[in-house]
């Protein structure tokens, strides 16, 4: 907001409160630090103020108010606890509570429900409906094809509808029927298969939009959520990490106002389960009569570097655009003087725009990190790099899968050092194989399609002797004299902004957790 | 005067004169009694001259809410920058009111007469007559007058010569009680479900299409041209009690009356004469409760009814309101549990599903009392009912919720007596639930 | 739009022509919808599915909006009804004036077994509806398209004579 936008103050649970003109109640209470209660309101979707929860007092006047369509005016006394508005809102949970279903030990939003929260909070401790009256009943619909809908527990907040119909611009959730006999619907020729509809799950305040792949998979305060970044494509989305005693079980968005608001799209949110992966490479290998077999990090290094080293300036990088900015920047560290660094990337014709989010999509670009490597100074053309291997010394690959690559090509090169998460057959002529970890298992940064360099953190423990490609490139280099090791992902990108000139003005802590934006002085690449 | 009856000495015939007159339909017939020399006068008037003329008579709006008609039409931008709108209200579905299906079957030409007026006076091109689905005959004729009017250039792109383009269109409903507010009328005309919507913004900034529109009631469209003619005064002057209430109003006299039908009383007319002298009971019956203003306005008992004066003031003096003036009667055989059981299943199938408290509140109520004239309700109940009703009132988008829980509260209140009947046994069960 | 076996678009010819002079009446496509579904109900008799996708196609809204408003309106048939459709008025101003003895006709001589259910030879509908806004009348009824008013039990019988 503009500096010179004209302040309302006004008055919220008695402390005092100046935001923009034109913010609603609502909102400006979370600055007063007051969460007023509520269902159909969302940030990111119109006010539609029919769930009738955010009711609250104003001095004045005569009536309750929903805070999340009342815009604050000077001088107003808002009361939130007054006791008039909490029997509001305590009626507004017995009336949602009497068709709902007491799902709770089969549901899968336990825990993490704002039915459950609100009414603990604020609700009656009994019932004055059942045992009088059954609730009313409808069987679960498959909306497909992620979704389920349980139309008992639905409360009609109409999220689900009006992201379908203002963010997703595809209008294919209705509300059917009237009074207490109305649902949420569909029409029998459309599934719920846009590509952003999973987030109609994640907007259900309650069990009645459910994820099938979600289905009775976890509880979720079993789940530990940690930041990161999707690497779906080059979009960037902020997300969380689900895990459950270390294994991944969920994606959800992160809000981040600036790249995808509250959103992500379904095919990031369905791809986690390759870091769940058994078959990953769990030590150092180093070749020994001919076979590869297992070594303690040191000895692995130091053979790498010797390697490196003799090379004469004439490495090769192989590098995936899924690879961390540090670990980009450590391995063209490595490679020396002559680096020559080359990435390809999956590019789908079709991207997918959230047409309601201001240049939000899935991106024809299917890699994290692609502007990073391109500010790094990797080129486009990973088909010719493989080809012109015959002219060097040392091939490193960096996290690629070398999916396509001949085995004749790779031979070519003396000597290949292969640095990855799972070794692929055409890999095991490599003279040494480090193991590292996956973007799930590390701290590391992105650099998305605009520029924004994005950090994400640790979520689980990496397998076996698994280390960041940070740190084992940091390792490399302090092997090859150029430096000391590195102690710590910060100090890798410390190390980037001082010696990047595109990277110049960053720093780790500055990051926070929406990124900043890369300067002007990023070399101009190639983006989709 | 209330077809099929004779028109009574006490009542005071203005937009009722016609009723039962065929001839009066047609566009010659209505000309031949003095029909559009009002909107002609009109049209020579500036559109604000028309407002101040409405304010000046203090014509209210007869739908329901009583909004004073002139200051609704000065709401609209005085300065058109984009189509105005005239939305008008024919979606009369208030349990006991059916004087807009009179007015339009006997009479739509004054109906079209007093929509043009209207749309002069707030600058508006288009009008849309949103007619409830099931008003088949009134369509039929609307849509008759409607080209008839067309074909005598009173219509159309120069209407009544006067250089001005007034458009006119029938727009059918189908089957929502909900739809006669006018934010859901608005909705129902642009072609989605019948919600009502939050304000602000208001019609006259934000309505139909998002432009500025005004939304009114049949009668007081209807009731518009004859304060042209006659002047702001003569309206003024049409009132037994109260200054603030003025004109006419037709009641639609219904239930345990023995001639149920439209009445046309000036503004204060006594309640008691409408039901005792002009309705009148059944024979040997008495009369027990009545609801001057339409299903959703407190009930009023015996001792309130005599009592009660019918303008806006005067039925807020008896604790209940004037609403749609849709009286309905009900003697000593009436089962109050019962008929309020019956009103709260009307107001649980029209809910339109948007607020908690209406979705589910008026359901509830149902279920309730459909326990209580099961013989299986308890004393606890009744201040359940209370306690529902209470959560119901003031805290929705609409007042449908509202309009549930009036008939329940003032109910339980005046005849406590018949529904503890039911509950302590002493009357028989009439329903049978599982 | 699918193309099921055996639906005849709604849309060609005459209806279409109607469609589009109703559709130049209102500034935006979504208006015609009431009137568009209006048209259907009086080709098929019902809305189905398939109509209810030919109506989204026309005018540019998604199928599941269009059957957002079906499911709305009670006027709208969701599924087939006889060959008449009869609407009883059973509110409280109606109930009082003995509706309830109007509907028990209907269902009687029509051997309709129950509200809401088609008559064994596929004749009659009866369905009780609100308030008909003919309260002075009672008990109105809606036959198809006739409005009758003032209609007791001992009438039924003859009425019903009137709808092969």
């Amino acid at each position: 907001m503009a500096e010179s936008a004209p302040q309302v103050t006004l008055t919220i649970e008695g402390a005092p409160v100046t935001v923009p003109k034109g913010t609603t109640i609502l909102e400006a209470a979370k600055q007063a630090g007051v969460l007023i209660p509520h269902y159909c309101y969302h940030p990111g979707l119109p006010v539609a103020g029919v769930c009738r929860m955010c009711l609250v007092q104003i001095e004045g006047l005569p009536k309750l108010q929903i805070a999340c369509a009342t815009p604050v005016a000077e001088g107003q006394v808002v009361n939130v606890f007054q006791p008039e508005a909490v029997e509001a809102r305590k009626g507004v949970l017995e009336f949602l509570l009497i068709n709902h279903p007491l799902d709770c030990p089969i549901c899968d939003q336990a825990g993490e429900c704002e039915l459950q929260d609100y009414v603990f909070r604020e609700g009656r401790a009994q019932t004055r409906y059942t045992p009088a009256f059954a609730k009313r009943f409808n069987p679960v619909e498959d909306f497909g094809p992620d979704v389920l809908y349980v139309p008992n527990r639905c409360i009609l907040c109409t999220r689900c509808v009006r992201f379908m119909e203002h963010a997703a611009d595809d209008a294919v959730l209705n509300v059917s029927e009237r009074g207490d006999r109305a649902l949420i619907g569909v029409h029998p020729d459309r599934q719920l298969d846009h590509p952003w509809a999973g987030n109609v799950v994640d907007l259900c305040p309650v069990g009645s939009l459910i994820s099938r792949d979600f289905l009775h998979k976890a509880r979720a305060w079993e789940l530990d959520k940690t930041a990161s970044i999707c690497t779906g494509c080059s979009q960037g989305c902020n997300i969380g990490i689900e895990t459950r005693q270390n294994t991944v079980v969920r994606l959800r968005p992160r809000p981040n106002d600036a790249v995808n608001r509250y959103f992500m799209c379904d095919h990031g949110r369905l791809a986690y389960r390759w870091m769940n992966r058994g078959d990953r490479i769990e030590a150092p290998l180093v070749r020994q009569d001919g076979a590869l077999v297992a070594a303690d990090w040191d000895e692995a290094v130091r053979q790498a570097a010797e390697l490196l080293a003799g090379a004469g300036g004439d490495v090769v990088v192989l590098a995936s655009p899924r690879a961390s900015t540090e670990a980009l920047f450590l391995a063209r560290a490595v490679a020396g003087a002559g680096f020559r660094g080359a990435f390809r990337v999956e590019r789908v014709a079709e991207e997918h725009p959230l047409p309601g989010v201001h240049d939000l999509a899935l991106r024809g670009e299917r890699a994290p990190n692609v502007k990073g490597a391109l500010a790094l100074g990797y080129a486009e053309r990973f088909a010719d790099q493989v080809s012109e291997l015959r002219k060097g010394s040392v091939a490193l690959v960096l996290d690629e899968a070398l999916d396509g690559v001949a085995p004749e090509a790779l031979a070519a090169v003396p000597h290949l050092v292969y640095v990855g998460t799972v070794l692929p057959d055409v890999a095991r002529g490599a003279a040494v194989v480090l193991p590292v970890t996956t973007v799930a298992e590390e701290d590391g940064t992105f650099v998305n399609r605009d520029g924004r360099v994005q950090r994400y953190f640790q979520a689980r423990s990496g397998p076996g002797m698994a280390r960041p490609a940070w740190w084992a490139l940091g390792e490399l280099r302090a092997a090859l004299g150029r430096g000391e090791p590195l102690a710590s992902c910060a100090e890798a990108f410390a190390l980037l902004t001082d010696e990047v000139a595109g990277f110049a003005g960053l720093t780790y802590e500055g990051l926070g957790m929406h990124g900043a934006v890369l300067g002007a002085h990023a070399p101009a690449g190639a983006s989709a | 005067m209330g077809y099929p009856h004779r028109p009574h000495p006490k009542e005071t015939v203005v937009l009722s004169q016609y009723f039962g007159d065929a001839d009066a339909r047609t566009y010659a017939g209505w000309v031949k009694r003095g029909g559009y020399a009002a909107l002609q006068r009109a049209l020579g008037m500036k559109p604000g001259e028309v407002v101040d003329l409405v304010k000046a008579s203090g014509l209210r709006g007869r739908g329901g809410a009583g909004f004073p008609t002139g200051m609704k039409w000065s709401f609209m931008p005085r300065e058109k920058t984009k189509p105005h709108y005239l939305c008008c209200n024919a979606d009369e579905s208030e349990p006991g009111t059916f004087k807009d299906r009179e007015i339009m079957r006997w009479t739509p030409h004054a109906l079209l007469e007093g929509c043009a007026i209207a749309m002069h006076a707030i600058q508006a091109e288009v009008g849309y007559i949103y007619i409830r689905g099931e008003f088949t005959e009134p369509i039929r004729i609307m849509q008759a007058a409607l080209d008839e009017a067309h074909r005598e250039g009173v219509l159309g792109a120069n209407a009544l010569g006067s250089g001005r383009p007034l458009d006119i269109w029938i727009h059918r409903g189908a089957g929502a009680y909900i739809c006669g507010e006018e934010t859901a009328l608005m909705n129902s005309i642009e072609g989605r479900r019948g919600n009502p919507r939050i304000r602000p913004p208001f019609p006259a900034q934000a309505g139909v299409f998002g432009l500025p529109t005004t939304v009114n009631n049949v009668e007081t469209l209807t009731s518009v041209p004859a304060i042209v003619t006659q002047g702001a005064e003569w309206y003024q002057k049409l009132s037994l009690s109260n200054p603030k209430s003025a004109g006419t109003k037709l009641f639609s006299v219904c239930g345990h009356v023995a001639r149920p039908g439209n009445y046309e009383v000036t503004m204060g007319f006594p309640l008691k004469d409408l039901v005792y002298d002009l309705a009148g009971l059944r024979p040997g019956r008495t009369l027990k409760a009545c609801q001057p203003g339409g299903s959703s306005v407190p009930i009023l008992n015996r001792e309130e009814s005599e009592a009660c004066l019918l303008d806006y003031e005067g039925c807020v003096a008896q604790g209940t309101m004037l609403g749609s003036g849709g009286l309905i009667v009900f003697d000593d055989t009436a089962d109050m549990v019962y008929q309020i059981m019956r009103l709260a299943r009307f107001y649980a199938h029209e809910s339109c599903a948007q607020c908690t408290q209406c979705r589910e509140g008026t359901g509830w109520t149902v279920r309730i009392l459909e326990r209580i004239l099961s013989g299986k309700g308890a004393m606890s109940d009744l201040d359940l009912l209370l306690d529902v009703g209470e959560q119901m009132t003031g805290k929705t988008i609409c007042v449908l919720s509202d309009s549930c829980a009036v008939p329940v509260v003032s109910g339980i209140r005046k005849f406590r007596g018949e529904f503890e009947a039911y509950i302590t046994g002493a009357r028989k069960p009439v329903l049978a639930v599982a | 739009m699918q193309a099921t076996g055996g639906y005849q678009p709604v849309f060609t010819g005459d209806r279409r022509a109607r469609l589009d002079e109703i559709r130049a009446r209102y500034p935006t496509k979504r208006a015609a919808l009431l009137p568009a579904l209006w048209i259907v109900q009086e080709a098929h008799g019902w809305i189905s599915d398939a109509a209810m996708a030919e109506v989204a196609e026309t005018l540019d809204l998604t199928a599941a909006y269009v059957k957002g408003v079906v499911t709305f309106y009670t006027m709208y048939h969701q599924h087939p009804v006889g060959r008449h459709f009869i609407q009883v008025c059973g509110t409280t101003p109606c109930n009082l004036c003995g509706a309830e003895g109007v509907i028990h006709a209907f269902l009687t001589h029509t051997g309709c077994r129950e509200l809401g259910a088609t008559s064994p030879d596929g004749r009659f509908t009866v369905v009780e509806v609100e308030c008909l806004g003919a309260c002075g009348f009672a008990t109105p009824v809606l036959i198809d398209d006739d409005f009758i008013e003032s209609v007791t039990p001992e009438g039924v019988p003859g009425l019903l004579q009137r709808y092969p």
